[in-house]
C-alpha cells in the first residue's frame, strides 16, 4: 500500500486544462479544488516506478506552479 | 459502514491534504491519533536549510508515514517532493553497519581491502595516527564536518578540535556554500544572519531573486511566495539568473545575466537610486557608515598561480571610510547604457528591476542562496545587495528584507552559529581575538592558553606546541585543507556528515591525490557508501537523522529539536556517540605541550573525553526516560551508553556562550533545552521567553530600546556598512579553446551530493543522471543532437555525459549546466579551485569548458 497526499498549486487561468491533465496520469483522483488555484489529489500507486513517474509528472505538468506532498503512507500490507 | 485500512489510510491522506490547502471536503475527517497504531512525532527536514517540520509516523520501530506537519510555522504542513521521501533515506540497501578498515593479511594498510572491525580497533588506530600527525603541529590534523551536523555535534566537535587537541583545523561544508553570506554579514553589521524572516514572504510587495532557483531548491518558501504573488494585487517577482530555470515560470522581469555581471548590476541599481535622489536620507544620516574595499584581490588559488601573482591586493579586506559623495562617485560609472552591454540584458528589464527598489511604497524581499555565494567576489556581492537596502531603508522591517537563503538543514544553526569554522567559536566569537579564547576557555573549564589562537600569541607571548615550538599560525580553511593533504602537511583528515570527495572542486588536481597520497589516513563517518567513504582508509557507520536526538537552526534564525525516533541499523552509531567515545583515546599529555601541563598538572594524564566532556558541565544532567507530552516514550542511544543526557549537558553549555550574564556578543540569546522540544522552533534572539522574528528594528527586537527606532547593535557605533566595490572579471572566462560558461548547482530530486537521494528508487529513476543542459544553437553548433554523448572537458579534466536541450534548465547561449549529484560522472574533475579570497568559499558557477562529441 503505497498512498500520498499532494497539493498542487496550478496557474488559475489554465485551471480547467490542468484538471484534465492531472486526471490523465494513472494513480491520480482529484478531491477538492479552490477558486486560487489549489487542487486536492490523492496518488495511490503501489509499484514504486510507477509512483515515481506519476509523481514527476505531477510537478512537469503545463500549468502546475507547484506540487506539494503533504501525506505519505508506505506500507507492506497484511 | 467499515472502512478497509487502505480507504482509512486515503482518508488520512485526503483529510490532510484538504486540511492544508484551507479547502473542506464534506465527509472527510482527520482522524485520531492512535486509530492506526501510529505513533507521530515532529522532526525537522533532513534536507534543506528551509527547516520544514514533519511528522513521523513509526509502527514497530519503523518510519511508515510521514506528513507536513500542519501546526509548523514555516511550512503549514506541505512538504516538498523530497521531504516526500524523507522516510526512505533510513532505509536504502547498502546502508553502513559496521566500522570498516582498509586491511592487507589483517593489519592496517592503505592500498589494502575494507574489512569489517570493532569500534576499539577502529578508534584505536585513528587515534594512533591522530595522535602522530599532531606532532607535526596543529595543522598536521584536520576535521571536516557539516551544516548537517546536529547543534550538539558541531558543538562537541568544535571542543574536541579546539580544546582537545588544540588545534583549528576544523571547517563544515558550509565554507563551501555559506562563507561568503557570513563574510557579508559580519562586515556590514558585525552580527551574523538574516535580520528578517520568512514571514516577509506574507508581507512583501515585490521578490527579487538574486541567484537562487527557489522553485526547485527551496520548494516551500516557493509556494508561499507563489501564495502571495498570485493572491495580493500589484505583487511581482522578478528572476535573476545565468540561465533559464523552474522559478522564471512565475516571472514577471526574467534577467538572465552574463556570469559575474551581478556585481555591475547591483551597483546599476544603487546608481539609479541615488540619480534619482530616491535615497532615504534620514535613515543614512541615523544608520549607516560608507566604505570602500580594496579591488584587484585575487582568487583564491595557490599562491603559485599567475593569477594571484598578478593581483594587487591579494585576499584583502580592510575596510576604509568614505563619504557619501565618495560612495555616489564609484558607483557613478554603471549607467543603464553600460550595464546592460556588459550584462547582455534588456535595458528595460534592468530598468524595471531598479524602479522597483527605488520605489518607497513598494516592500521589496531579495533572495539569494549559491549564485550569489558561490563567487569569487561572494562578500562583495552579498554586501552590494545590502547597500541597495540600506540606501533605502528597506530593511529589517515586514516585507522589506535582503534574506541570503540556506542550502543546508543547520548551516546556520551549526556551522554558523556553534562556529565549526577554523576562525570561530560559538556565538560569533573568533580565535583571532585573545580575549575571546579567554572567555571560551573559561567556560569551558580548561586552562588558559589551551585554545589556539589565529596568531598563535596570547597576551602576545607565543603558544608553545606539543613539539615545543611555537604554535605558529593555526587557522586553514576548507580548499586549503585539501591542498594541504595533497602536499602532505596534513595527515590525518575526518570528514564527518558530508561527502566531499564528491563535492570539492579539483578532484583531479587536488582532492584525490590528497586523500590517496601514502602518508595521509582519512576517515570518513557516514550512513552509505559514499564517493568519500570509497576514498577513505576507515568508514565509520553513522546513525542519521531521526535514529538520534536532534537539533537543527534554519535561515530564519529558527532552532529546532527532534527526538530519537527509531533506532540505528547494526553498529550504526550517531556523530555525536563517535566525536565522544573517540576522545577517550587521547590523553592530554599526547597533544598538550609540557609546559602547559606542567602549570595545570590537574590535567596531566586525563583522557579528552574527561576534560571536555566528563567536566562537571556537560555531564551535570542525568540520563532520564525521554517522554513527550502525550505519554509516548523515546529512547536516546547517547545518554544509555554515556550515563548522562549528552545533548543536554552540551546544549546547555553551548548556551554559556550566547545566553548567559557578562557574555562578549549579546543578540544571540536562546531559550532553556526543555523549552524546544515543546514548541515547532523558536527564533533567536529568544528573550523573556519570547523569539525574534525582525532584528534591529525598535518594537520588534528587544534589543533595540524604545526610542532607538533603528539599531544595527552588532556594530560598536549601532551602525551598519555601506561597502562600495566594483565589477572585476571572473577567474576563467570562456576563450577560444575552451569557449563556455560552466555552472554546476543542484536539482530538485536530489540532495546535494545524492548521497541520501539517490538510494530512494523513485528519485533516483525520476532523475538518475547528471546531464549536460545546453541552448540548442550551441548544441545545433556542435552538430549534436539532443542526447548525444559528449565530453565536457576544461584544463583540469572531463566527464562524460549526454546532452539536454530541451529539459527544465534552459541555458542560453554560451553556458552549459552540469548538476553535481552524480557519483558517477563527477562534474568536480572539471571545475575550478577557484575561491572567494575574502570568505574561501569555493565558486562553482564559473569556469571554462568545450563540449565534445564522445
Amino acid at each position: 500500500m503505497n498512498i500520498c497526499g499532494i497539493l498542487v498549486h496550478a496557474k488559475p487561468t489554465s485551471f480547467d486544462a490542468v484538471r484534465e491533465r492531472l486526471l490523465s496520469v494513472d494513480g491520480i483522483e482529484i478531491h477538492g479544488m479552490s477558486d486560487e488555484g489549489r487542487v486536492v489529489i490523492t496518488l495511490e500507486e503501489d509499484d514504486e516506478d510507477a509512483m515515481s513517474d506519476a509523481l514527476h509528472k505531477v510537478q512537469t505538468l503545463e500549468g502546475v506552479i507547484s506540487a506539494s506532498m503533504i501525506y505519505h503512507h508506505n506500507e507492506d500490507e497484511v | 459502514m467499515k472502512q478497509t485500512r487502505r480507504e482509512f489510510i486515503k482518508n488520512n491522506a485526503i483529510a490532510a491534504t484538504a486540511a492544508a490547502a484551507g479547502i473542506t471536503i464534506p465527509g472527510v475527517t482527520i482522524a485520531a491519533e492512535g486509530d492506526d497504531g501510529i505513533r507521530w512525532d515532529k522532526a525537522a527536514c533532513r534536507y534543506c536549510g528551509t527547516g520544514c517540520s514533519v511528522l513521523m509516523g513509526v509502527k514497530d520501530g519503523k518510519v511508515v508515514a510521514s506528513q507536513g506537519d500542519p501546526d509548523a510555522p514555516v511550512n503549514r504542513g506541505l512538504n516538498c517532493i523530497k521531504g516526500y521521501f524523507l522516510p526512505k533515506i533510513l532505509y536504502g540497501k547498502d546502508r553502513l553497519t559496521q566500522p570498516l578498515l582498509r586491511k592487507t593479511n589483517g593489519k592496517y594498510d592503505k592500498n589494502g581491502q575494507f574489512e569489517a572491525v570493532s569500534w576499539d580497533e577502529a578508534f584505536k588506530t585513528m587515534a594512533e595516527k591522530w595522535i602522530e600527525a599532531r606532532k607535526k603541529g596543529p595543522k598536521g590534523i584536520g576535521m571536516f564536518g557539516s551544516g548537517q551536523w546536529t547543534v550538539w555535534e558541531g558543538y562537541a566537535a568544535q571542543k574536541l578540535l579546539k580544546a582537545g587537541f588544540r588545534s583549528n583545523s576544523l571547517e563544515p561544508n558550509a565554507r563551501h556554500c555559506m562563507a561568503s553570506a557570513v563574510g557579508a554579514f559580519m562586515r556590514g553589521f558585525g552580527i551574523d544572519e538574516p535580520m528578517g524572516c520568512y514571514d516577509d514572504l506574507e508581507h512583501a510587495d515585490a521578490f527579487v531573486l538574486w541567484g537562487a532557483n527557489m522553485a526547485e531548491m527551496h520548494p516551500i518558501l516557493w509556494s508561499r511566495l507563489t501564495d502571495t504573488r498570485l493572491t495580493k494585487k500589484g505583487c511581482e517577482v522578478h528572476v535573476m539568473s545565468t540561465y533559464t530555470h523552474r522559478s522564471f515560470e512565475l516571472s514577471d522581469n526574467d534577467i538572465i545575466f552574463e556570469p559575474q555581471t551581478d556585481l555591475a548590476i547591483a551597483n546599476y541599481i544603487a546608481n539609479y537610486i541615488i540619480q534619482n535622489k530616491a535615497y532615504n536620507q534620514d535613515f543614512l544620516d541615523k544608520n549607516v557608515n560608507f566604505t570602500k574595499t580594496p579591488t584587484d584581490i585575487g582568487y583564491g588559488l595557490r599562491p603559485t598561480d599567475p593569477r594571484e601573482k598578478a593581483a594587487k591586493n591579494a585576499g584583502k579586506g580592510k575596510l576604509s571610510k568614505i563619504s557619501f559623495e565618495e560612495y555616489a562617485k564609484s558607483v557613478e560609472p554603471y549607467t543603464l547604457e553600460y550595464t546592460a552591454k556588459l550584462s547582455k540584458v534588456p535595458a528595460k528589464n534592468l530598468e524595471r528591476l531598479a524602479k522597483v527598489y527605488a520605489d518607497p511604497n513598494k516592500k521589496v524581499s531579495s533572495y539569494w542562496t549559491m549564485g550569489m555565494n558561490q563567487h569569487t567576489r561572494g562578500v562583495w556581492v552579498n554586501g552590494l545587495v545590502y547597500n541597495i537596502h540600506l540606501l533605502m531603508g528597506k530593511i529589517s522591517e515586514p516585507g522589506n528584507s535582503p534574506f541570503s537563503l540556506t542550502g543546508q538543514p543547520s548551516a546556520c544553526g551549526t556551522a554558523r552559529e556553534v562556529g565549526t569554522f577554523t576562525h570561530r567559536l560559538p556565538a560569533d566569537l573568533v580565535v583571532k581575538k585573545d580575549a575571546h579564547c579567554k572567555f571560551a576557555e573559561k567556560t569551558w573549564k580548561i586552562p588558559a592558553g589551551t585554545i589556539p589562537r589565529a596568531n598563535g600569541k596570547t597576551d602576545d607571548k607565543d603558544q608553545t606546541d606539543i613539539s615545543g615550538k611555537p604554535m605558529g599560525k593555526t587557522l586553514i580553511h576548507a580548499v586549503a585543507m585539501h591542498r594541504a593533504l595533497n602536499d602532505g602537511k596534513m595527515n590525518t583528515f575526518w570528514v564527518m556528515c558530508n561527502n566531499n570527495l564528491q563535492a570539492a572542486a579539483n578532484f583531479n588536481d587536488e582532492s584525490y591525490p590528497g586523500w590517496r597520497n601514502p602518508d595521509n589516513f582519512i576517515t570518513v563517518s557516514d550512513p552509505y557508501p559514499t564517493v568519500s567513504a570509497m576514498g577513505a582508509d576507515l568508514v565509520l557507520p553513522t546513525a542519521m537523522w531521526i535514529e538520534k536526538e536532534g537539533a537543527y537552526g534554519n535561515a530564519e534564525r529558527r532552532t529546532q529539536f527532534w527526538r530519537e525516533q527509531v533506532a540505528a541499523p547494526g553498529d550504526a552509531k550517531s556523530d555525536l556517540w563517535q566525536v565522544m567515545e573517540f576522545s577517550k583515546y587521547v590523553k592530554t599529555d599526547d597533544v598538550w605541550d609540557a609546559a602547559l601541563l606542567d602549570a595545570n598538572p590537574d590535567f596531566k594524564g586525563k583522557t579528552l573525553y574527561e576534560v571536555l566532556y566528563a567536566n562537571g558541565q556537560v555531564d551535570k544532567f542525568p540520563a532520564e526516560q525521554v517522554t513527550d507530552d502525550r505519554g509516548n516514550k523515546y529512547d536516546n542511544h547517547e545518554s544509555s551508553h554515556f550515563g548522562f543526557y549528552a545533548q543536554k549537558g552540551l546544549f546547555e553549555e553551548y548556551r554559556l556562550f550566547n545566553s548567559a550574564e557578562g557574555i562578549p556578543k549579546k543578540g544571540h540569546e536562546m531559550a532553556e533545552f526543555g523549552a524546544y522540544h515543546k514548541a515547532r522552533g523558536i527564533r533567536w534572539p529568544v528573550v523573556d521567553g519570547k523569539e525574534t522574528l525582525w532584528r534591529f528594528r525598535e518594537g520588534y527586537d528587544p534589543h533595540v530600546a524604545k526610542g532607538e527606532g533603528v539599531k544595527f547593535y552588532g556594530k560598536p557605533d549601532g551602525k551598519a556598512n555601506i561597502i562600495t566595490a566594483p565589477y572585476e572579471p571572473a577567474a576563467e572566462p570562456p576563450d577560444d579553446e575552451y569557449p563556455l560558461w560552466l555552472c554546476t548547482g543542484r536539482v530538485l530530486e536530489h540532495w546535494h551530493s545524492g548521497s541520501m537521494t539517490m538510494r530512494v528508487p523513485e528519485l533516483r529513476r525520476a532523475v538518475p543522471d547528471a546531464l549536460c543542459y545546453m541552448h540548442p544553437k550551441d548544441a545545433k553548433k556542435l552538430r549534436l543532437r539532443d542526447g548525444a554523448k559528449v565530453k565536457v572537458v576544461s584544463r583540469r579534466g572531463e566527464i562524460e555525459t549526454r546532452v539536454d536541450t530541451r529539459g527544465r534548465n534552459k541555458p542560453p547561449q554560451g553556458l552549459v549546466y552540469v548538476p553535481w549529484f552524480d557519483a558517477s560522472r563527477l562534474i568536480n574533475k572539471v571545475t575550478l579551485d577557484q575561491t572567494d579570497p575574502l570568505s574561501k568559499e569555493t565558486d562553482y558557477k564559473k569556469c571554462a569548458v568545450k563540449v565534445v562529441k564522445a
